[in-house]
């Protein structure tokens, strides 16, 4: 052998060595035994309150939700899991509903968990927050120290969603001490986080709960939200390593994070959709509008996919009726899909071959770039004859106008919902007269309405959701547009984060790596 | 004086009328508040409902008469979005605004009055080149993208300062600077353009032909001369600086008043954006007579009341 073979083999050895000790795999991080360490996290907002039926939007139910803890619980995936109850029973005729409580549980001043606690938690909330009207509950009442009973009026299938959503549990001797401005001072739950301070404007900190109910958590000792309503601050924040994850972000911004070091970008569809919707109430009867086919026609239309790529960079998902894709019943039906040749048939065929003239609104400055799509849905109408004349509203006028169904035959706009089901977004878009942003009022979406929101049984459930989607197919009464992504950044030091479909942050399970 | 003082009072409490009248007018055109604090599955009796709870349904004039009556007596009522008091809450922010402006004018005045007096003394000079440079940009430099550009630059880039809150004195540095920055270039000209004036009339002449030494000069005829303007544009930029820093509070995340008045115009809070506006009003017309008296110890010259 040669000297220079054995020095070609010596390399090979050699780079083969470095290879595997690359390729080998780090040691993954493990949970921490007790809680340690701080997490940071950004709120787009100021929170206006932590007391849960106060709460007025997403951030504010984020910072409070980390310290109360509610009878069930929605995990990630969509299932119902006990919380605070550990089992329950619903009568045959889905009017009383029995939780069986947790016992042994102490909220973090050391009062003991009990039924009258719920009582006191459903009065309080009742009181300030108006539940009353929200529910169809008839009575709360304790049968034992552990057992209590839900009764309402009608099979409700949106309870477990509800209670889930606005029950925070509080301590009833405290509540009724401190009473409600003391309570807001320095709010006390079962949660898995205390509360320590919050100086207003600046910052909220909590601290992990030594005796929480659910062994092994939280994993974070403590944790602190900083407010940062400037998105531009948030993504220099995150960069800097000053928090530790930042939500609503643009994809400009998100785009801009690629390639910083430490930081990765997450993102994920937001139950929400946009959408243009027709009128059959007021300024739309009598339009072209009224026939189902030129409805359809209007569908297939507009290519979403090419404006989802246009504007949002492919970040977006073309919306598949009116139920997102993360909720029940989602997937019967497809997206119309772009097919300009149906649909000039389908103009045809309803007598429009020449095509016809329309007004739309669109509103300005609420959505990410919104006035854009709209320019678009305009510009497709246009190639198989229909003549849009958009008009673009500042949005507080679009939303007076909207309520009182003054819009033009076509506008634009977008929905959320936050139960798991689309349940509220149907009956508040499609109410006719009994919603307030309704333009659209059609019999037999009334009655598969109505049959959802008595039917308990979720599989039931379903199939009235994929029955009611495969109408709106057929007669919709929307041009359907897309879900929406939305951009988080995290430290790659964070551990077990799950972004979720409602914005909402789960951080009982995240924990820091010491670094 | 306790003539001008009464004038000068009963002048303030007419503006601030009109200031009552306007910001109350002007947060009524910009749209419906039901709409927007109400869900969007409410029905339309509820957001009805919504209405006439909080009386928006009343004549304008009514509800401004309403608003006047209850603002006399500093209930703004609740704010719409936090369901607590406005007041309070406006107070509770003001100690961080008073706090940056304080720091941002400390600064403007540090630098910019040795700048403008150098500047004054030696027009031409190298110092006095550089500080028309920065007096020139201070003003025309957009302050809300000079905080964003520090931010990138002093708070990711190089590490230096906090890109936001209010936490160590560190973090008070560049929303001060960025605050200060328009003021500073106004005290460098104004200093400079003072000291050239006062270097040209007949009394400094005087005292140099009558052998005074040009140290005592200085000190004791030009810069006394020199600070009454110099007072009275302090005054009305401090409260300029408590007024005008929304932005700047907005993009440092800095919790004073502005930052929350940015964000409560978007939730169209009108309560909270009216006790926000009438307390920094307040504020500027109260500062304002604190400068007129300020003047009279100055300037002995200056006989009020007449």
């Amino acid at each position: 052998m040669s000297r220079k073979q054995l020095m070609s083999i010596l390399i090979l050895l050699i780079a083969f060595s470095l290879f595997t000790i690359a390729a080998s795999p780090a040691q993954d991080p493990e949970p921490p035994e007790a809680p340690e360490g701080t997490l940071r996290v950004a709120l787009s907002t100021f929170p206006n309150s932590l007391f849960i039926p106060l709460t007025a939007e997403r951030n504010a139910d984020n910072a409070a939700t980390q310290l109360f803890d509610s009878l069930v619980y929605f995990n990630p995936e969509g299932e119902l899991q006990p919380a605070l109850a550990e089992s329950w029973d619903i009568s045959e005729d889905g009017t009383v509903y029995t939780f069986y409580l947790r016992e042994g549980v102490t909220f973090h001043n050391g009062e003991a968990f009990t039924a009258d606690d719920v009582i006191a938690t459903w009065e309080s909330g009742s009181e300030v927050g108006e539940w009353t009207d929200k529910y169809t509950l008839v009575a709360v009442e304790k049968l034992d120290d552990y057992t209590v009973t839900l009764t309402t009026e009608a099979p409700n299938p949106e309870l477990f969603d509800t209670i889930f959503d606005f029950w925070a549990i509080i301590p009833d001797e405290y509540y009724a001490e401190v009473g409600l401005d003391g309570f807001q001072e320095h709010p006390i739950g079962t949660g898995p986080f205390m509360f320590v301070e919050w100086v207003k404007g600046d910052h909220i900190t909590y601290t992990a709960n030594p005796d929480y109910w659910m062994e092994g958590y939280p994993l974070v000792e403590t944790l602190i939200f900083r407010p940062i309503p400037e998105s531009a601050t948030r993504v220099a924040a995150v960069s800097a390593d000053e928090v530790d994850v930042v939500g609503r972000l643009s994809s400009e911004e998100a785009a801009s994070l690629e390639g910083v070091e430490g930081v990765t970008v997450v993102s994920y569809p937001v139950t929400r959709i946009f959408y243009i919707a027709f009128n059959n109430l007021t300024t739309g009867v009598d339009q072209p509008t009224m026939d189902a086919k030129v409805r359809q026609a209007m569908n297939y239309a507009v290519d979403v996919d090419t404006i989802i790529d246009a504007l949002f960079d492919g970040h977006g998902v073309s919306a598949a009726g009116y139920v997102a894709s993360s909720e029940l019943g989602f997937g019967i039906v497809e997206p119309f899909g772009y097919d300009p040749d149906k649909a000039m048939t389908l103009m045809a065929d309803a007598g429009y071959a020449d095509g016809f003239e329309m007004d739309m609104a669109c509103p300005a400055g609420a959505y990410t770039n919104f006035e854009e799509v709209c320019e678009a849905v305009t510009g497709y109408l246009a190639e198989i004859g229909i003549t849009v004349n958009l008009e673009i509203m500042e949005s507080g006028q679009y939303w007076e106008l909207e309520a009182a169904k003054e819009l033009p035959p076509l506008f634009g706009d977008s929905w959320s919902a936050s139960s798991g089901e689309a349940l509220r977004r149907l009956t508040g878009a499609l109410g006719g007269w009994d919603a307030a942003y309704s333009a659209w009022s059609d019999p037999a979406i009334d009655d598969l309405l109505a049959k959802i929101s008595t039917t308990v049984d979720r599989d039931e459930r379903k199939a009235l959701y994929e029955e009611l989607q495969v109408y709106m197919q057929e007669d919709p009464p929307f041009i359907y547009l897309y879900e929406p992504v939305a951009f988080e950044a995290v430290q790659d030091r964070v551990m077990d984060y799950k972004p979720h479909s409602q914005e909402s942050y789960w951080l009982f399970e995240t924990w820091v790596t010491a670094e | 004086m306790h003539r001008y003082l009464f004038s000068k009072l009963a002048q303030s409490l007419l503006l601030l009328f009109g200031v009552l009248f306007l910001v109350f007018m002007m947060v009524r055109v910009t749209g419906d508040p039901a709409a927007l604090m109400m869900p969007r599955e409410s029905s339309p009796e509820q957001i009805e409902a919504f209405r006439e709870e909080m009386g928006f349904n009343d004549p304008l004039m009514v509800q401004f008469g309403r608003f006047i009556v209850e603002a006399v007596k500093g209930d703004f009522g609740n704010s719409l979005h936090f369901k607590t008091p406005a007041m309070p809450m406006v107070v509770e922010r003001l100690g961080a605004t008073v706090e940056l402006a304080v720091a941002g004018l400390l600064m403007a005045m540090i630098f910019g009055i040795p700048i403008g007096l150098i500047g004054g003394f030696t027009p031409g000079g190298v110092t006095d080149n550089i500080g028309r440079f920065i007096a020139l940009m201070g003003q025309s430099i957009p302050n809300f993208w000079l905080g964003l550009m520090m931010i990138l630059y002093f708070g990711v880039e190089l590490g230096w300062f906090p890109t936001f809150g209010r936490d160590t004195w560190h973090s008070v540095v560049m929303p001060a600077f960025v605050l200060g920055l328009p003021v500073l270039g106004q005290i460098v000209r104004l200093t400079r353009s003072a000291v050239l004036e006062i270097r040209g009339e007949d009394f400094i002449r005087t005292a140099h032909s009558k052998g005074l030494e040009p140290k005592t000069i200085y000190t004791k005829h030009v810069l006394r001369n020199v600070a009454i303007p110099l007072v009275s544009v302090i005054g009305v930029q401090f409260g300029y600086m408590l007024g005008g820093s929304i932005y700047i509070e907005a993009i440092f995340s800095w919790p004073g008043m502005g930052g929350l008045l940015e964000q409560s115009i978007g939730w169209r809070d009108f309560p909270l954006v009216q006790a926000i506006a009438v307390f920094t009003s307040v504020i500027v017309l109260a500062l304002n007579i604190v400068t007129d008296m300020a003047y009279s110890i100055i300037d002995p010259r200056i006989r009020y009341g007449r």
